[in-house]
């Protein structure tokens, strides 16, 4: 009786098991892949590639962007992009990023003047001299 | 050759590591799947600590420091052997199972299905996502990776108060076998991390399966295999390229090599100091669990702790003083080598860690009896929760299927599984403070960190789980001690 209870307990957890089995691969990204790499990482390393030769290889730079639900994670994008350079989420350095990937409306503060627009909401700002800016 | 090569080196590193406390010669098929899997866990911990240790000696001749190692260890092991080769022990056979050859058959094919949908799973969703998926992967490991192979003589810079949100306080096992990669590539190619990710997820999988069935016999480890395979949470979590799989690997790996060294050792007593290279290598995981995340030094106080207690209550217990020492020393000193590194790390490189920071409201917090209901709250439901399942959670499963197989009686006290399972019980504890104390708002800290963490401990749980079980398999056969020839006993 016991044998039996065992055997049979064992096979239905296996069954039960497969049921997750089939929601892994309902939930793969199958669909993402035809229609190519949804991977906003890689989209982000593109957007940042031309700024990324237009920036010194060491240091840090400043940074400003969008507010909103995902400016942090526009912040820790351009980061990854940009390493191994410290993107410091301040505008209070010599040479500062503008990330504005959905906005046209940039508020960019007074004491950063254009560089270079890249396109695609990424900008290169140079700070005004101005005796209360920290120099890095 | 520039990915094979380092990828050869990182695996043939890891096996001579694990070779070197191995007791066995003559080996079954799953001694090889468990040597072959703790094999990429060694290998990436020996690579990682080779890459970090070349940076502040500014060494950047990688692939000799690589051979260096390599040669240290060839000749440790061939060294070791000529030593040991009047003492080789044989192996336990393999457990024939008890149950109608039917329903193994059954349990073999659904292991098989749970595989194949598995790797599927995975497969595409490296494939989809390279970088990885979710925010951690691209803001603080990858993002560490970048910072160390990209950064030169500046790869501190990464690990600045400036990125707070980038936890530069975290161990660098992860990040540094990666940046060790790249580096015989020379660019940051993310498939890397995507492989990286995939070999732990899976290593994971084949170590369960391999020390289970060294330990209780084949149709435990298939159903314990299964269970993990069907975790979705842990599939994808394994391909998002996080530290939490890796830290589960290694974890596991501390807990089967302990396991395995007590089982081997209690049935072949006289010669129990045999084994004690398998404690040195459950040290060794123990140690590259803590180099993986801050969870990993917290797992490794409670493993020696547990042990202590353990072997503290049936050894003195019965006025056996003497035999507590060789059984935790081996155990205790393999960490300190990673524990010293460890320790340059966070004292000379990294700034302070953000959850022990602010500690004026500590005591506030530790006296506030709500943070302890809703911790709770949140430890039952995710409890049912973790891993993603379909329709039934997989712990509901392991509670059903005990209740209808009953746990196994053994003779003797199983010091190994009462040193994990206690271990396991003291880490949610510490996870459970941790809680308490966190500077964050605790919902939102419990909400985007407590599955993870139960993922971490998962592999082991389900490990433990099938030790204990009953599966109606037969007793294994016991280990005899032979000269030079090894022959298992019928």
């Amino acid at each position: 009786m016991s044998y039996s209870r065992i055997t049979i307990a064992s096979v239905s957890f296996v069954l039960c098991c497969l049921l997750s089995s089939v929601c892994l691969i309902v939930d793969a990204p199958a669909a993402a892949l035809k229609s190519g790499s949804d991977d906003i990482a890689s989209r982000s390393d593109q957007r940042f590639s031309a700024l990324k030769g237009a920036l010194p290889e060491r240091g840090v730079v400043g940074y400003v962007g969008e507010s909103g639900p995902l400016a942090a994670g526009d912040y820790y994008l351009t980061q990854y992009a940009l390493a191994p350079v410290v993107v410091d989420h301040s505008p209070n350095h010599d040479l500062v990023i503008g990330n504005f990937p959905d906005s046209l409306s940039r508020d960019v503060p007074s004491n950063l003047q254009l560089k270079k627009d890249f396109g695609s909401g990424v900008l290169l700002f140079a700070a005004r001299p101005s005796p209360q800016r920290n120099v890095q | 050759m520039a990915r094979l090569l380092p990828a050869l080196l990182c695996l043939a590193s890891g096996f001579l590591l694990v070779s070197l406390g191995w007791p066995h010669r003559k080996s079954a098929f799953s001694d090889y799947l468990f040597r072959a899997s703790l094999s990429v866990g060694f290998g990436a911990g020996v690579f990682s600590v080779d890459f970090f240790l070349s940076l502040p000696a500014g060494v950047t001749h990688l692939l000799l420091i690589d051979l260096g190692a390599l040669a240290v260890l060839l000749i440790a092991f061939f060294g070791q052997r000529l030593l040991s080769a009047a003492a080789s022990v044989a192996m336990p056979p393999e457990r024939t199972g008890e149950l109608p050859r039917w329903s193994e058959r059954a349990i073999t094919v659904g292991f098989v299905i749970a595989l194949c949908s598995a790797l599927y799973s995975a497969i595409i969703r490296i494939l989809a996502y390279p970088h990885g998926y979710g925010w951690d992967a691209f803001s603080i490991w990858n993002l560490h990776a970048r910072f160390l192979f990209l950064g030169g003589a500046n790869w501190r810079d990464g690990f600045t108060t400036l990125l707070p949100w980038s936890h530069p306080d975290y161990p660098l096992l992860l990040p540094a076998v990666v940046a060790h990669f790249w580096s015989y590539l020379g660019y940051d190619d993310p498939t890397v991390p995507a492989v990286i990710s995939l070999l732990f997820t899976f290593s994971t999988v084949a170590l369960l399966l391999a020390a289970l069935s060294m330990i209780r016999g084949r149709m435990s480890a298939m159903l314990g295999a299964t269970t993990l395979l069907a975790t979705p949470a842990f599939i994808e979590q394994g391909t998002s390229q996080y530290a939490d799989v890796p830290l589960s690997f290694f974890i596991l790996a501390s807990i089967a090599l302990l396991c395995l060294r007590d089982d081997l050792a209690r049935k072949d007593q006289a010669h129990a100091e045999r084994y004690s290279g398998l404690l040195a290598l459950a040290g060794l995981a123990v140690g590259c669990a803590a180099w993986t995340k801050n969870e990993g030094l917290l797992f490794l106080c409670t493993l020696v702790l547990a042990r202590l207690l353990t072997l503290l209550r049936f050894d003195v217990s019965r006025g056996n003083w003497i035999s507590v020492a060789p059984r935790i020393a081996p155990l205790v000193v393999a960490t300190i080598p990673v524990l010293l590194l460890i320790a340059f790390f966070k004292h000379v490189i990294a700034p302070t860690g953000d959850l022990f920071s602010s500690s004026a409201s500590t005591l506030h917090k530790l006296l506030d009896l709500s943070r302890y209901w809703a911790i709770t709250r949140w430890y039952l439901k995710g409890f049912f929760r973790f891993g993603g399942w379909l329709l039934l959670p997989g712990t509901l499963l392991l509670i059903a299927y005990y209740a209808a197989a009953r746990r196994e009686k053994h003779a003797e006290p199983q010091t190994g599984i009462r040193t994990a399972t206690l271990a396991l019980a003291l880490t949610l504890a510490g996870y459970f403070a941790v809680y308490l104390v966190t500077p964050y708002d605790i919902f939102w800290h419990l909400r985007f960190s407590l599955m993870r963490l139960f993922l971490q401990l998962w592999p082991s749980a389900i490990f433990l789980f099938f030790l204990i079980v009953k599966t109606r398999e037969g007793e294994a056969g016991e280990v005899v001690q032979v000269e030079n020839i090894e022959i298992p006993s019928p």
